[in-house]
Order: structure tokens, then sequence, then C-alpha cells
């Protein structure tokens, strides 16, 4: 419908009904935003304008009333959220899906609010749910099995039957799980349903598999109410624990065990392999996607990177605008898309990019948040990536983090870098772990948390060794004078500023070899400690 | 992955040749902007990049510096030469910068260099190690705040010599400025006649 207005991309994908209480409501099954395609039952993430994390939700109904698109979101929570709550273990990238009736069950949102898809996987026992194979489940950015009722607070590993009006079996694994290659379309009839988006074409439980084309089926019983669609594309169903298996073009989808992903394929490619859990947005400039690539798949260019999928990386405040691009780069991996309200995380720390909010800027909020650990005695070598994946792997945790530009001044034995972490108990968790004795390579760490007391530099402030006139004469010379101070020259050694000048040469030689013995000496303090202390270990061994 | 570690080794590689056409520039005023970097630097070398270093780890006031991509490395060495036999003086005023070659640390965003030893030992109090480790540790913090002390006197020692050239140079004004005055009052000829000086010396 509205194709692109502003900057992001968007365009409505399949229409489903008209309804509303005035019959405005224009109901939809799918849209494209910023070349990401949303499906119903699709797990998007949503930013908050001033929140630093997203909201995972589910996509229950996709509408436009009065040139407003909303999408009405069934929440996810995270185990923050729900503390006091909790009881018992939380497995890693667990969420927990509302459910019950009441506040925080299921909002509408402006659907530009979606700030890009995820993959959420339930593994919940219950018979109603297809049990995903390992192997989606180590793909999936997050699993689920618990519900939290939103009315009595309580959690619960249950499957209520409905939520927010539909059957749960709507929103949980699809059954099919054949990672076939051979396509097979499974079209199901559309049922226009001329209100609240049930997708009730719930195709009968196994059956639907009803091909529209000739393509073999493979079989794919989707419990799940694929709201398929019909473009008369075989397209191997991607057992998709909540999405509909869309074909946009014709292109056989290699049927990736996706857990929720739209099997999309923007272009004509095929897309293969790619256990996208979102996506083929690649090389798509514009390529947003959504975002963190699943993990063992991905996409080439992930340097070992084993970012638990726990998302972003980001606290960012408030917004701005598209990311897209570059960063991804030669990564295929999708950035993310930033909205109005929104702005996205990067969520590959290899990706040198960080988008839109400074460096800077990250740095003091993070500090007013608690979350910003300073860690130092890093070998200097280490970049971004490496120090992020260094304490993803120790700590396992994640964060985003720079090395410090190592000036002259620095001590070259001595890396420091800042690193932010997500919320503040991840920030104090890793400065206790790594200062009760994180090594590595040899090095022992110590971190500390917040930012140093840096003096900013003033922009107008005189500068030591730069000096001044204080001439009281005409105009004309306080013009020269100005003039003077802009320009640059070797100077030559017939002017008194030639002394001058080498006056300064000569201290700085000398500090320059002052920095070299002590940073020397630093060094070789340290081999001879390390090789004292290894020494002793063994000696103790 | 086998691609991704290619990826990685083409990235640094590709990083490192731009870390060789870089130099860095230090003893910067605060107020040198990049177009007057490369105003500056177009006498030897075209400048392409220029990248300020901000400061975050030294709680001093200490000169800014600035990492500048020239086109190639030719330019790059002939630069940090030009710069270290000849006072370079950018912003005209006596104090001139310096110049090096840039290192790979020295950027921020730099490319994971691949290779690079991450293996991590969590390391508890009963163990062998801990022991060391601590000293080690207490060793590192101590080295740190010795470097950061000799800093502190560098740049006292800056601020002295400084205060040193400015007074001579105030005194020289001055006694410029009396000459100045002298001659255009032309109590000049009466000191000349007095001492008996032709003025025409």
């Amino acid at each position: 419908m509205d194709g692109n207005g502003e900057e992001i991309q968007f365009s409505w994908g399949k229409l489903r009904a008209k309804g509303g209480a005035k019959m405005d409501t224009q109901f939809y099954e799918s849209f494209t935003l910023d070349n990401v395609k949303y499906s119903l039952y699709d797990c998007v993430y949503l930013f908050k304008h001033g929140d630093p994390e997203p909201y995972i939700g589910k996509i229950l109904k996709i509408m436009e009333q009065n040139q407003v698109k909303k999408v009405k979101i069934l929440w996810f929570f995270l185990p923050d959220e729900i503390q006091k709550y909790l009881r018992g273990p939380v497995m890693e990238n667990e969420i927990f899906l509302a459910s019950g009736d009441g506040t925080g069950l299921a909002d509408i949102n402006p659907l530009e609010a979606i700030a890009g898809k995820c993959t959420v996987i339930c593994i919940s026992k219950d018979k109603r749910n297809h049990q995903p194979s390992p192997r989606e489940r180590a793909m999936a950015d997050y699993i689920f099995y618990r519900f939290f009722d939103v009315k009595n607070c309580t959690l619960s590993d249950q499957l209520p039957d409905k939520i927010a009006g539909l059957k749960v079996s709507v929103l949980l694994n699809p059954k099919d799980e054949q990672a076939i290659s051979s396509p097979s379309a499974i079209n199901v009839p559309l049922n226009p349903n001329v209100d609240e988006g049930l997708a009730t074409t719930v195709p009968p439980p196994h059956s639907a598999v009803k091909e529209e084309d000739e393509s073999p089926n493979a079989a794919v019983p989707l419990s799940q109410p694929a709201v398929m669609e019909l473009d008369a594309n075989p397209s191997a169903t991607v057992p998709l624990s909540q999405s509909v298996v869309k074909k946009e073009d014709r292109k056989p989808v290699v049927a990736i065990p996706l857990s929720q992903s739209v099997v999309k394929k923007e272009d004509k490619k095929s897309v293969a392999a790619v256990p996208l859990s979102r996506s083929a947005v690649k090389e798509d400039e514009k390529s947003v996607a959504s975002i963190p690539p699943p993990r063992s798949t991905v996409l080439e260019n992930n340097p070992e990177h084993t970012q638990s999928q726990n998302a972003h990386t980001g606290e960012k405040p408030p917004k701005r605008l598209k990311l897209s691009q570059e960063a991804t780069v030669k990564d295929t991996t999708p950035a993310i898309t930033e909205k109005r309200p929104l702005e996205l995380p990067s969520r590959q720390a290899d990706r040198s990019k960080w988008f839109k909010i400074p460096w800077d800027e990250r740095l003091r909020m993070a500090d007013e948040q608690g979350t910003l650990v300073y860690i130092q005695n890093l070998d200097i070598q280490f970049a971004a990536a490496d120090i992020e994946e260094l304490v993803h792997e120790a700590l396992k945790l994640s964060c985003t983090a720079k090395p410090i530009n190592h000036p002259t001044y620095d001590d070259p034995n001595n890396g420091k870098a800042y690193a932010i972490f997500k919320t503040k108990n991840d920030a104090d968790v890793a400065i206790s772990k790594i200062n009760s004795g994180l090594v590595v390579g040899g090095r022992p760490l110590y971190c500390s948390k917040g930012l140093l007391k840096v003096p900013i530099p003033k922009s107008s402030g005189t500068f030591v060794g730069h000096l001044s006139l204080n001439i009281k004469i005409g105009q004309k010379q306080r013009e020269e004078q100005k003039k003077a101070v802009s320009t640059s020259h070797c100077s030559q050694p017939n002017t008194i500023e030639y002394d001058l000048a080498l006056d300064w040469m000569l201290l700085r030689a000398k500090q320059e070899k002052k920095f070299e013995i002590l940073h020397k000496r630093h060094k070789d303090d340290r081999k001879g400690f390390a090789n004292i202390g290894g020494k002793s270990a063994k000696a103790g061994k | 992955m086998g691609t991704s570690k290619e990826q990685a080794s083409k990235d640094y590689a590709d990083f490192e040749e731009k870390v060789k056409r870089t130099i860095y520039i230090d003893h910067l005023s605060p107020q040198v902007t990049t177009q007057v970097i490369k105003a500056a630097l177009a006498q030897c070398a075209n400048v392409v990049n220029v990248e300020f270093i901000v400061n975050y780890t030294i709680p001093f006031d200490i000169p800014s510096a600035a990492l500048v991509e020239l086109d190639d490395h030719i330019q790059a060495k002939a630069a940090v030469e030009l710069m270290t036999d000849f006072p370079f003086i950018i912003g005209g005023m006596p104090r001139p910068v310096k110049a090096t070659h840039a290192k790979a640390e020295m950027f921020r965003d730099r490319p994971p260099c691949p290779g690079i030893k991450k293996d991590f030992r969590l390391v508890k109090k009963g163990d062998d190690e801990y022991e060391v480790m601590m000293k080690l540790k207490n060793l590192a913090k101590k080295q740190e705040s010795q470097n950061m002390a000799l800093i502190k006197h560098l740049l006292d020692e800056e601020k002295e010599l400084a205060k040193q050239q400015q007074e001579a140079l105030d005194g020289n004004t001055k006694k410029y400025q009396m000459l100045e005055i002298v001659m255009q009052n032309g109590a000049i000829k009466n000191l000349a006649h007095r001492y008996g000086v032709s003025l025409d010396d």
C-alpha cells in the first residue's frame, strides 16, 4: 500500500481483512519494513524511547487505521523484568511469554516501533508444541517454555489454552521440522477473517498441506497456522515456530529449520542454507534486518563469535535513524534499522561501526547507569572484537567494548579498555569476576567501574608553549598577529622562534627518553615476575 | 568459518596498510582543526583523513594528538622525516609538533588481529598461581601509577619551559617597545647627543 515514505522503506504484504468497530481498520498478514518482511506471529524487537533494552514481542495483529499503522504485540518478559517472581534457575536465553489477562499482556504499538526480527523457540514439552531440534535450539535467539501470567503474576510451565484470545497452538513452534531441500509448498487457503486477526486459518493439524502448486509437499504438516502465502512458489516450509513461510519470489527455499523466521528471500537468492533466523537480508543495501543472526550459522563473517544471542549490546539513548548499512559491510550480518523512537543496537561486535550514538555519549550514559567498566592490563594489541569475545567467553556476558587508543604516553605494557555491559548487574558480576582472578595470556586483568575523570581540553584555552604577546599596538598589528597564529611552517634557523622551537624539541627528546626507560623497566619487571611466578608455581607443583 | 578467518586476516591486512600510511602527530594545540592540519601538511603530503584522539585515560591536561592518514606510505615517511629534522610548527607558535609513524594500537576502531592468543583462565584463591597473579596485578598497578607520575612530571617540565620562554619573550618585547618609543618621539636624538654617539650607526 503505501510505499516508502521518509527514508524507511515500507510496504504492506498480504491483505487480510477489513474490520474494526467502525469497519475502518484494515488488517494485514504481513508487511515489509526496511526490506525485512514481518508476518503474523513473528517475534520482533521493539524499542522504546529512552530504554536501553529492547522488548521482545510476538506480532498478533497487523493493521492500519486512519493512515496509522499499528501492530498488536504479545509480550515476552526478560528474566530481569520478572525477577521478583522468578523461582529456580533460569536458562540462558530464556524469556517468558505473557499469558493471562491484564496489562502487560499485549499492547498495540505503532508499527514503526519494530526494530527487527528475532527467533524465539518454544521448548515446552507439551504435545501441542513441536519439539525443536537441537540445532534449532542452538540457533535461536531466545527460548521459552514458561508463561508469566500478568494478572496473578505467577510463572507456570503449563500451557494455557488461550492467550490473548488466540489458541495457544498458534503461538508455539510449527509442527514441521524438516530441513528439506526439496521445495514444498504448503499452501493453506487463507480464510479471510473479517475480524480480529485470528489466524484461524489454522489448518487443521497436519492437514492443510495443500499444494497449490505442483510442488511436492514435503509433508509439512504445519500445525501452526501458517497463514501461508500463496505465491505459487515452491518453498520448503520451514518449520517456523511462528511464522509464516513466505515466499516472496520464486525461490526454492531450502527449508531451514528456522525457528522463526520467515524465510525470506528478498531478492532472488535462494536463501539456502543460511539458517538465518532472520533471513536473508543479506547484501541488500539497506540491509536492515534484524538482529542477531543465529549463532552457529552465521554467516560467514563472524569470527569466532559465539556470542550468546543475547541480543544487543545496546544501551543507547534515544534514537535516530536508519542505521543500515555501514556496519554490515562485509559482514553479512544484518544491521538493524532504527526507527523513530528507537535505536538499534549493533549486534556484532566486530562491526567497527558504532551506530549513531557516538561512543563518547554512550560512555557517559553507561557511566550514569552504572554499567561502565574500565578494564586494565590488557594486551594492547587487542581490538574491540577481541575484548568483547573475551568477556563473552570468560564471563558469559555480552558487552560492547572499545580499547583506548594508545597515545605515546601510555604504558605499552598496560592496555586499557572501556566496556559497557547491558545491565548494572552484569557490570558488577564482571567486575567481581575479573578482579578475583581473570588471567588473560598470562596477564591478570583488573578493572573498576566508571569513567576516569579526564579534563576536557578547553578548545579556547591557551596551549602550553604557545606564547602570546601582550602588545598594545594598533589594530594593524593585531591582525597580523591573528594571521600569524594560523600559519604553519617549518621554522628556519633565522628567526627567534627557531631557538624557542629548538628548546621544545630538546625537551621532547628528553621526555621520550624518560618514557622509554620507564617502560622498558616495567616490561623487564613484568617478565621477571612472570618468570619467578612460573618457577614458583612449578616448584609448588 | 574458514571465510571468516580469511576475512579477518584480510581486514587486518587492509588495516595494517592503512597504519603504514598514517602518521601520528602529537603536541597539537587544542585549537588546531582538521583544516589546519590539512593545510599544514599540504606542502609535503596529501591528507586523506584526520582523526583526533580523545584522551580517556590520562587525568591531566595533555596536548592534543591526531592520526593523519596520508595518501601512501612514502608520503608518510617523508612527512615524518620532515617533522623530526626540522621543527614543524602548526598554528604559528613556537612549540613544534611531534610526528611519528602510527602504530596499530593507536587506532580505536581497529579490526581484530587474527591469531592473537586469547586464552584466559579464571584463577581462584587456592590455586598455585593465585599468589603470583595477585603480585603481577599489583605490579601492574604500581607501574601504571609510576607512568602517571612520570607524565605529570613531564607536563610540569613543559610548563616550566613555556614559562621561561614567555618571560624571555616578554622581556624582549618590552625592550623593543622601548626602543620603538624612543625612536618615535625623537628622544633618541637627545640620547645620541648625550652619549656622543652618532645616529647613523
